[in-house]
């Protein structure tokens, strides 16, 4: 016969009695799951807050009295908010994971009628997954008499009649997913899609991740978050270490990566242990990768892939074991082929990219994102401000559309909430305050413009005389710039073709993109091979 | 292998524990199936699960299948040690039950034990303390051996938690007759309550007054700590000069103090009535020492389900026959043929 082993929440409410005798006149599901005839519970672990210590200890005795069979293993486990998901079934998990379950040598119930609802349906969750390894314990009173120990039963998930009572906690479960996007509701189905696909590789594999995305799209929040993903599953023990790649420079990089020894240059005064070795068992961001130099690229690979390097000014190696995430906001492939980025490295990197897309291309998430930035304002300020219904329209209404071109992404987007947030009289956004917004952000905008235009000009004069440039129109030379862009990225004009005409290719019935490419060069006078360079 | 139907005669737990008993009294394994076959929750439960795993500690014994809910065990007796022994039974189980188990083996071991048993002293459905002491102990030691009982605690339905000690020096069994229980010596009637509201023995010393026409000082009520609690019972006692005859009313939700104790006292008026030696349940419990002793007779009213299911097991162990038989003056004669 295997042991059986009770897992379930002490109940603050249902548990509770009067400290008398009466209390034996009333049903107590903790006390009454021991007092049945054809259940033996050989060990009950009973969860309880700080607050419900003394009723705890009065419910353990009364459990041995009447079960003497049956030691009751208390367990201290305090939530800040019972009722808060994503707390509650964390800290379940981790509960769960820091178990020693045999489930060879022991049996488990896992006894659901205990607890608010939030810890009952993380219970059920986390039986469903089989993190708790048992079946479902339900205890109810009896109807019509007075009978202390009430009647129980017991749910097998396994068995297949329960699955449409799975297939609706589905949904519940997803919630727990939503967990990468920090709970925001992204409607946009593509993002959505990567995310799904981000979270099952960050809880299955260990490789590094290269994020691709403009600033702002938010690689670095994705990164911490699936630090913390990680780490609430046990998969990782160590901190998250995040560093902007296009901030080390020189000695600096090789040190502030990997650290280094006393007296290895001027101004080495004491041992520094670096950034690779204090992501130990961790999680090391590399942002904006393709700043790195190439030295510094070298250590890297070595260290991601013997998980080893040495510090500067050290004649011994150093260990950390750390998981790689990179960010970058450029073509890395671009990058190797020019030879700023060395290939090794690349490939090591390029088993799961994923692109982030900048907000232009999300414009279903802004209102998700606008609630979160609110959320998020009233969080860090202490002060809750929203929008009135006719300026959240009107925001809305400029912030979608096509001409919205929110070259900062994410991060204009969360730097115009707040200002609207600051400004806001009485904690309410009105159209006026929307309006001051929205005519900075065009005047922000319209800066970004004319810089473009004019690294536009730059670009251009590579290739033109300055009488040939004056001679086109700015409509034409933002264009051309960017045609020139491609090619310089792409190996032949059959692939430069097929970038730059990517949309209209798929409604031709001859695909003539090449040639396409060079009549469109052919007016300006330029060839192929030199704009290829 | 000695095989036993447990569904056959009153086919409870008193089957399973009789033939434990008689297992480690005689050195025979036994199987037993289909136990409790015709319950409402058939199998081995908790309380009789407790009895298995005392039978296993008091002689080294091994028990294949035991497990609650367990239809069939198999059980193979060791040598019966004497020694100090603790037994604590859960909810609904009675110490009494489990010194049924264990009393006799021990009695007939080579030295002096000591139990302590934890559990209900005072439960429906099993002998309470007062009756083990007082009515069946004092015959089991006119065989032989020297039981002295102890209540240290009361224990009552649902919570239990109360204790008992028993004491045994054990001797050789020799049968003794018990056909005459002698005069009457005294009579009481004891209502006990713990946690409850008082009133209730008060009506049940009432009505047991109604129906036993015992002087006014033989009833007494006996309030015990609240916090025993909550539980009720109402003992009823009387002594002849060769034994003692108690019958218990046990306070329960749903039955009402005057209805309980008219049900008590009419029994108890019916024994009085009859020149019987033993009541129903005593008579139960001194087959086992009785058929151990290998003779001895005792006079009984007429023989319950139970007495006749345990007279078929020990045939099955010592091949004895123990019958009843009715008498002229409406006892029956229990007694080996």
């Amino acid at each position: 016969m295997k042991p059986l082993t009770v897992i379930g929440f002490l109940g603050s409410t249902l548990d509770a009695s009067k400290f008398g005798p009466s209390r034996w006149n009333k049903w107590r599901p903790t006390v009454g799951l021991a007092m049945h005839d054809d259940l033996r519970v050989d060990r009950l672990i009973l969860l309880h807050g700080k607050a419900h210590d003394r009723l705890a200890a009065y419910v353990t005795e009364d459990v041995r009295a009447v079960s003497p069979e049956t030691s009751v293993d208390l367990r201290r486990l305090d939530f800040k908010d019972p009722w808060d998901f994503e707390e509650v079934y964390g800290t379940l998990l981790d509960f769960a994971r820091g178990q020693a379950f045999d489930p060879e040598a022991e049996d488990y119930l896992i006894h659901i009628t205990t607890g608010t609802h939030v810890m009952q349906i993380c219970l059920f969750l986390l039986t469903e997954a089989r993190d708790l390894p048992g079946r479902l314990l339900q205890t109810q009173p009896s109807r019509g008499e007075i009978r202390p120990a009430g009647s129980y039963s017991i749910i097998d998930l396994d068995l297949s009649r329960y699955d449409s009572i799975a297939t609706r906690f589905a949904a519940a479960s997803a919630e727990s997913a939503s967990f990468l996007k920090s709970g925001i509701e992204t409607r946009n189905g593509a993002f959505n899609r990567m995310i799904d696909e981000i979270e099952r590789v960050a809880l299955r594999s260990r490789a590094p991740v290269l994020l691709m995305g403009p600033t702002g799209a938010g690689k670095s929040q994705l990164a911490r978050r699936i630090h913390e993903l990680k780490r609430l599953k046990h998969q990782v023990a160590g901190s998250f270490i995040e560093v902007n790649c296009a901030t080390l420079k020189g000695d600096n990089a090789m040190s502030a990566l990997f650290g280094h020894r006393k007296g290895a240059f001027t101004g080495a005064v004491s041992d520094r242990p670096g950034l690779l070795r204090a992501a130990d068992r961790g999680m090391l961001f590399l942002d904006e990768i393709g700043e790195l130099g190439l030295d510094e690229q070298a250590m890297i690979l070595r260290a991601i892939e013997d998980k080893r390097f040495l510090p500067v000014g050290s004649d011994r190696e150093a260990a950390s074991d750390f998981q790689l995430i990179a960010g970058t906001n450029r073509d890395l492939g671009e990058a190797v082929s020019a030879g700023a980025f060395r290939e090794d490295l690349y490939a090591r990197l390029n088993l799961w990219t994923f692109r982030l897309p900048g907000l232009a291309a999300r414009r279903e998430d802004i209102e998700p994102n606008l609630d979160y930035e609110l959320d998020r304002f009233a969080e860090r300020e202490g002060d809750r401000v929203s929008f009135n219904k006719e300026a959240r329209q009107r925001y809305l209404a400029f912030a979608t559309a096509p001409d919205a071109s929110w070259p900062g992404n994410f991060r204009d987007l969360a730097a115009s909430i707040t200002r609207m947030a600051t400004l806001a009289p009485r904690g309410r956004i009105d159209t006026e305050t929307v309006d001051v917004e929205i005519a900075r952000l065009r005047r922000l905008w319209s800066g970004q413009a004319r810089a473009d235009e004019a690294g536009a000009g730059d670009l251009l004069s590579e290739f033109l005389t300055a009488d040939a440039l004056a001679a086109i129109d700015r409509f034409d030379r933002v264009q051309l710039a960017d045609v020139i862009r491609v090619c310089r990225a792409s190996r032949t004009l059959s692939d430069a073709g097929r970038t730059l005409f990517n949309a209209s290719r798929t409604r031709r019935s001859t695909a003539n993109d090449a040639d396409r490419l060079r009549k469109y060069l052919a007016r300006f006078g330029l060839e192929w091979r030199a704009v290829a360079g | 292998m000695i095989t036993i139907d447990g569904a056959e005669g009153e086919g409870g737990g008193q089957v399973v524990r009789n033939a434990l008993a008689l297992s480690l009294a005689t050195g025979q394994p036994f199987r037993i199936t289909n136990i409790r076959g015709g319950r409402e929750k058939p199998g081995l439960m908790r309380q009789h699960l407790t009895a298995v795993e005392a039978a296993c500690a008091i002689a080294d014994a091994t028990c294949d299948g035991a497990a609650v809910g367990a239809s069939e065990i198999t059980f193979h007796p060791g040598t019966v040690r004497a020694g100090d022994y603790h037994f604590a039974v859960g909810t609904a189980g009675s110490t009494s039950l489990v010194l049924q188990t264990v009393l006799m083996p021990l009695v007939m071991a080579g030295a002096p034990s000591r139990l302590v048993l934890e559990g209900g002293t005072h439960n429906m459905q099993a002998p309470p303390f007062d009756f083990i002491d007082r009515c069946f102990l004092p015959v089991l030691n006119r065989l032989g051996p020297r039981v002295t009982a102890r209540l240290i605690r009361h224990g009552f339905y649902p919570r239990g938690g109360g204790r008992v000690e028993i004491e045994i020096a054990p001797a050789p069994l020799s049968p003794v007759d018990c056909l005459d229980r002698g005069a009457p010596l005294s009579v009481s009637a004891t209502a006990l309550i713990a946690g409850l509201p008082f009133d209730i023995v008060t009506r049940e010393i009432e009505t047991a007054r109604r129906f036993l026409d015992w002087p006014e000082e033989a009833f007494a009520t006996h309030e015990l700590p609240a916090d025993r609690g909550p539980g009720n019972v109402l003992l009823l006692e009387a002594a002849f000069e060769r034994g003692t005859e108690i019958v218990t009313g046990f306070g329960k939700i749903g039955t009402s103090a005057q209805s309980l104790a008219k049900t008590a006292a009419q029994r108890m008026a019916g024994f009085i009535g009859s020149a019987a030696f033993a009541g129903p349940y005593l008579a139960d419990q001194l087959l086992l020492p009785f058929a151990l002793a290998g003779g001895g007779a005792f006079t009984t009213v007429k023989p319950s389900r139970h007495s006749l299911t345990a007279a078929d097991v020990i045939a099955r162990f010592t091949g004895q026959r123990w019958t009843f038989a009715a008498q002229d003056d409406g006892t029956h004669l229990a007694r080996r043929i």
